[in-house]
């Protein structure tokens, strides 16, 4: 961690001091200020309302009335000829971390690209957008119970392939990762340091109309859940989860008032397989649906509903409904007022109220469409 | 037989990629008309955006991607116009010809008269700003002028043509320019010094080439839409200059200025900055034409 901020601050520090003698000094120095990344931050404050009756996903959380949540730094650059950079450091009141950091090679033959790193793995479409930029002040419930506060996420690799159809977009992505501990991802655990997670997405887009577009997605992740142990023989048997997930993304934006208006509905829905000691299974499912829909050219209002089960129990749930309005002074800031409405499993209802406010600074890159 | 088969199905090949268009993907159609004026028959090109769209906030959909996957030179206006959605949809495109630095890439602005440079220290306060200059540069007649040389100067690198047709193509181009530049020049003389207000700071250089003066826009500060309290300026202003027109691109909201046009006796025209802008509008001099003629209208005088 300590290394972590001691790069952060020599960059910053290296970056500050070019920015200076930039001005004043000889091209050289100009040149190298040039060639620095682009370094831009997002802020999150949040305000909450409500008594939590948290679920297992949300235990952890502190519910404090007043909290600023995280700032988001990243570091954006080309590296050489080959290459590209991209670093994204969370930092809350009590921790520093490396959120994604990694290479991307996107200049290779045959519509491919090679990423290598620490990401966060393509399995649906929202579990790569870091949650201060998703228009919601929580996660999707489904998202928390399977893939944990942070998503599904790890170090490891990625191969992405574009298939060669002129007139239709298919991507066909597949990465393997360090499995997580069950402690960051309830739906895998590693018992071994060695075990990895396969995952796979296919999906393809298409422009219906000029202002209408579909993407449809399908995704794949497998990888070690818990490890049983034979007293009997000393062996010892790795059991798996297989988690299966099916997305649909629908927009609209008419490009004569794109700041205008805007629509879109976006559903995610996950099954999960996974492997019991004994020769059992526990098959569960989940899923979130939303619309967010802009209605003036600062103003976006929207609704989600989820419906979870759990990794290791399908055979109880939760439920919830979350609304919002938004408020965006600009691109680079917004202010959103919030409503969440959570059936517990055990019966409870839980009602909290969010305000959520976020702020950009810097050149943040655009996320994936 | 089979020889002659093979030989015969290998000329055809070879003549179809001896004849094979180059594939030129613009960002605006825009550049599309000035490279469709250079490049004639021998490209085929495929604008990313249209002129009735505001080039700043484009989606990057993975619809563009195809187009840039294949594409032999992309053409970019640059100055920062397209940097909201441009550099993931390069980093996607897995087509290395066309990255910046690449030999299928070009930024247009080479040598062009751009405006309105910010000196020293510049932030978000003072809205969407662009460090680079206003990238609305391709106004000036003159300016398309040298995009058009860029252009040519690029496909030839790219597609050394023994029959040099880019040179005669940018020749011929060049040599209507004149020729339209001085009905223009006629076109627009009663305009001079004519005061008008924009709704986005897009038509400095359009101001500069016909001697009009842009005395205020709708948008207080680039990008950012218009409080009661800058409507209520604008109302003043316009009665106490006495200025004839509010000019709205036409991917703006009309209802504000119709508004103040309503309060003040301006006239309100949808202006295209762009090819492409209103139905008819499909090449470079037909953007002069329009506008000018569109202007001239709204004094009252015969186009």
């Amino acid at each position: 961690m300590q290394f972590i901020l001691v790069l952060l601050f020599s960059l910053l520090v290296s970056g500050g001091a070019f920015a200076q003698d930039a001005g004043s000094t000889s091209g050289a120095l100009q040149s190298s200020n040039l060639l620095n990344p682009n370094i831009s931050a997002i802020g999150w404050l949040q305000v909450e309302a409500g008594r939590r009756h948290p679920g297992p996903a949300e235990a952890g959380e502190s519910g404090n009335a007043i909290q600023m949540r995280e700032v988001e730094l990243s570091l954006q650059a080309v590296v050489d000829t080959l290459a590209r950079a991209d670093l994204f450091v969370a930092i809350d009141e009590d921790d520093v971390e490396l959120e994604e950091g990694y290479l991307t090679w996107f200049r290779l033959p045959w519509n491919l690209a090679l990423k290598a790193g620490k990401f966060k793995a393509n399995f649906g479409r929202f579990n790569r957008i870091h949650t201060p930029e998703t228009p919601f002040a929580d996660r999707p419930l489904v998202q928390q119970n399977y893939f944990g506060s942070e998503g599904l996420e790890g170090p490891g690799a990625s191969v992405s392939w574009q298939a060669p159809i002129p007139w239709f977009f298919m991507n066909l992505d597949l990465e393997t990762l360090q499995a997580p501990e069950a402690a960051e991802n309830p739906s895998f655990d590693r018992p071994k340091s060695k075990n990895l997670l396969g995952v796979g997405r296919l999906n393809a887009y298409q422009d219906l109309t000029e202002a209408w577009n579909l993407t449809l997605g399908g995704s794949a992740a497998f990888g070690p859940s818990s490890q049983e142990f034979d007293a009997v023989t000393g062996s010892s048997h790795t059991h798996h989860s297989q988690l299966y997930g099916a997305d649909l993304t629908l927009r609209w934006k008419n490009p004569r008032r794109a700041v205008y208006r805007s629509f879109l509905w976006s559903t995610e829905a996950l099954w999960s397989n996974r492997d019991e000691p004994g020769g059992m299974t526990t098959d569960s499912h989940g899923l979130f649906s939303y619309i967010d829909y802009q209605f003036a050219r600062r103003w976006h209002t929207g609704f989600r509903y989820d419906y979870t089960q759990f990794p290791a129990d399908g055979s109880t749930h939760e439920e919830g409904h979350l609304a919002y309005v938004t408020f965006t002074p600009s691109e680079f800031s917004l202010v959103s007022l919030q409503g969440r409405h959570v059936k517990r499993p055990d019966g409870t209802d839980e009602h909290l109220g969010f305000l959520k406010v976020t702020f950009n600074i810097g050149p943040h890159g655009a996320h994936p469409f | 037989m089979k020889t002659i088969r093979l030989t015969v199905s290998l000329m055809c090949l070879i003549s179809s990629l001896a004849f094979a268009k180059l594939k030129i993907v613009t960002t605006t159609q825009d550049m599309a008309a000035l490279a469709r004026e250079v490049g004639g028959d021998r490209i085929d090109i495929l604008p990313i955006t249209k002129g009735y769209q505001d080039p700043h906030f484009v989606d990057a959909k993975p619809s563009y991607l195809l187009k840039l996957r294949s594409a032999d030179l992309l053409i970019v206006v640059g100055r920062e116009l397209e940097v909201g959605w441009l550099p993931p949809l390069l980093t996607n495109a897995r087509n290395s010809r066309i990255l910046p630095g690449g030999p299928g890439f070009l930024d247009a602005s080479e040598g062009c008269d751009v405006l309105q440079k910010p000196a020293g220290q510049i932030d978000r306060s003072m809205g969407d700003i662009h460090p680079f200059g206003n990238p609305h540069y391709w106004l000036d007649p003159e300016n398309g002028r040298i995009i058009a040389r860029n252009i040519a100067r690029k496909l030839s690198e790219i597609d050394p043509d023994p029959q040099k047709t880019y040179e005669e193509n940018l020749r011929r181009f060049e040599s209507a320019l004149d020729e339209k530049e001085t009905q223009w020049k006629a076109l627009a003389a009663p305009l001079r010094g004519m005061a008008a207000i924009t709704y986005h700071n897009s038509l400095p250089n359009f101001a500069k080439a016909f001697g009009i003066r842009i005395v205020n826009h709708v948008e207080p500060k680039p990008g950012v839409p218009p409080s009661p309290v800058h409507m209520q300026e604008l109302i003043t202003q316009i009665r106490k200059e006495k200025i004839p027109v509010l000019l709205i691109e036409p991917y703006f909201d009309d209802r504000l200025p119709m508004k103040i046009a309503h309060q003040t006796g301006a006239k309100m025209l949808v202006f295209p900055p762009s090819v492409g802008g209103v139905e008819g509008v499909n090449t470079y001099f037909e953007l002069f034409d329009y506008d000018l003629k569109l202007l001239k209208s709204a004094l009252g005088e015969k186009p």
